[in-house]
C-alpha cells in the first residue's frame, strides 16, 4: 500500500466510527477529480448530484474500504454504480439523452466526447485524462479488461478522427 | 510515443488542478448530518414501537391472571358493561400514559 492510500484507509476508518470530520478530508481530496470525470461523462448538470450520492454511499460504507485499491479507485466505482441506478431510473422515466457540457471549458473536446456513447466518454476520461491504467479504469467501470481496451482504443480513434478533420492533422 | 493528439487529448482531459470546493464539501456534509438524523429518528421509532408491544404484552398477560379469578369471571359473567366498561378505562389509561411517555416525532427535513 501507498502512504496516500494508508491514510485514507485511517480516514475511511475513522468516518465508520462517526469522526465526520475525516470524511470531509476524503471528499476535499477526491471531490474536483470525481466531479471532473462525472462532468466530462455524464454533463455538469448531473455530475454534482451523483457525485454527492457516490460520496453518501461511501460513508455509509467507509468500514468496508479495505485499502486494497485505491481510495479514489473506490469511490468512481461507486460512482458509477451510482450512474448506472441513475440511468435505470432515466429509462423508466423518459428514455436517455445526451449529456450537457454548456458549461465545460473546451469547446472542441465537448464536442468530440458527445459524439461519443457514455461508455467510451468514461473509459476515455479515465485512461487519457485522469491517467488511471487500463485495470484500474476496468475495476471501476466494472468492465472486463480486454473490452474496457477495446473501447479506449475505439474512442480514441474517434476522436484521432474528429481532431483531424477538423484540420489539426 | 505521444504525438501532438496524445498530448492535446490529455491535457483537454486532466482533471482540474485546483482548491477543494468548500460548498460542496459542506452540501455533502448537510446529507450526511440529514442522514445521520433520519437514521436517529427510526432507532427512537422502533425503540418506541417495541416498548408498546412489551407494555401491551404485559397488559394482556395481566388481564388474562385476573380473568381467573372468581371475583372478575363473576362480575364479567353477571355486568359485562361494568366488565368492559372497567377494561376500556383501563386501556384508555394505558394509552394516556404512553402518549406522555412517547417523544413527538419531528421531522428532520424541517429541521434543517
Amino acid at each position: 500500500m501507498t502512504g496516500r492510500t494508508d491514510e485514507d484507509l485511517a480516514l475511511s476508518r475513522r468516518a465508520a466510527n462517526g469522526d465526520n470530520a475525516a470524511f470531509a478530508m476524503l471528499v476535499e481530496l477526491y471531490e474536483a477529480p470525481l466531479r471532473s470525470f462525472l462532468a466530462r461523462t455524464v454533463g455538469p448538470d448531473k455530475a454534482d448530484d451523483i457525485a454527492q450520492d457516490a460520496f453518501l454511499n461511501a460513508w455509509r460504507r467507509a468500514g468496508q474500504y479495505d485499502g486494497r485499491a485505491r481510495y479514489s479507485t473506490w469511490l468512481t466505482r461507486i460512482a458509477w454504480r451510482c450512474r448506472l441506478d441513475a440511468l435505470r431510473k432515466e429509462h423508466r422515466l423518459e428514455g436517455s439523452e445526451e449529456p450537457g457540457h454548456a458549461a465545460s471549458v473546451s469547446a472542441e473536446i465537448d464536442d468530440m466526447l458527445r459524439r461519443l456513447s457514455e461508455n467510451e466518454r468514461a473509459a476515455l476520461v479515465l485512461c487519457e485524462g485522469h491517467g488511471w491504467t487500463h485495470k484500474e479504469a476496468a475495476e471501476m467501470l466494472d468492465l472486463p479488461l480486454g473490452t474496457l481496451k477495446s473501447i479506449v482504443a475505439r474512442a480514441k480513434a474517434k476522436c484521432r478522427a474528429m481532431w483531424q478533420g477538423a484540420d489539426h492533422g | 510515443m505521444a504525438d501532438e493528439f496524445d498530448r492535446y487529448l490529455s491535457a483537454a482531459l486532466a482533471p482540474p488542478d485546483r482548491t477543494p470546493d468548500r460548498k460542496f464539501v459542506a452540501r455533502v456534509q448537510a446529507r450526511i448530518a440529514l442522514e445521520e438524523r433520519l437514521a436517529a429518528q427510526q432507532r427512537s421509532l422502533l425503540g418506541n414501537l417495541l416498548k408498546q408491544l412489551g407494555a401491551l404484552g404485559v397488559i394482556a398477560a395481566a388481564l388474562w391472571w385476573i380473568s381467573r379469578s372468581g371475583t372478575a369471571a363473576g362480575l364479567a359473567s353477571e355486568s359485562p358493561a361494568v366488565a368492559l366498561s372497567i377494561l376500556l378505562a383501563l386501556f384508555m389509561l394505558v394509552v394516556v400514559v404512553l402518549g406522555f411517555r412517547t417523544r413527538p416525532v419531528i421531522n428532520p427535513l424541517l429541521s434543517l
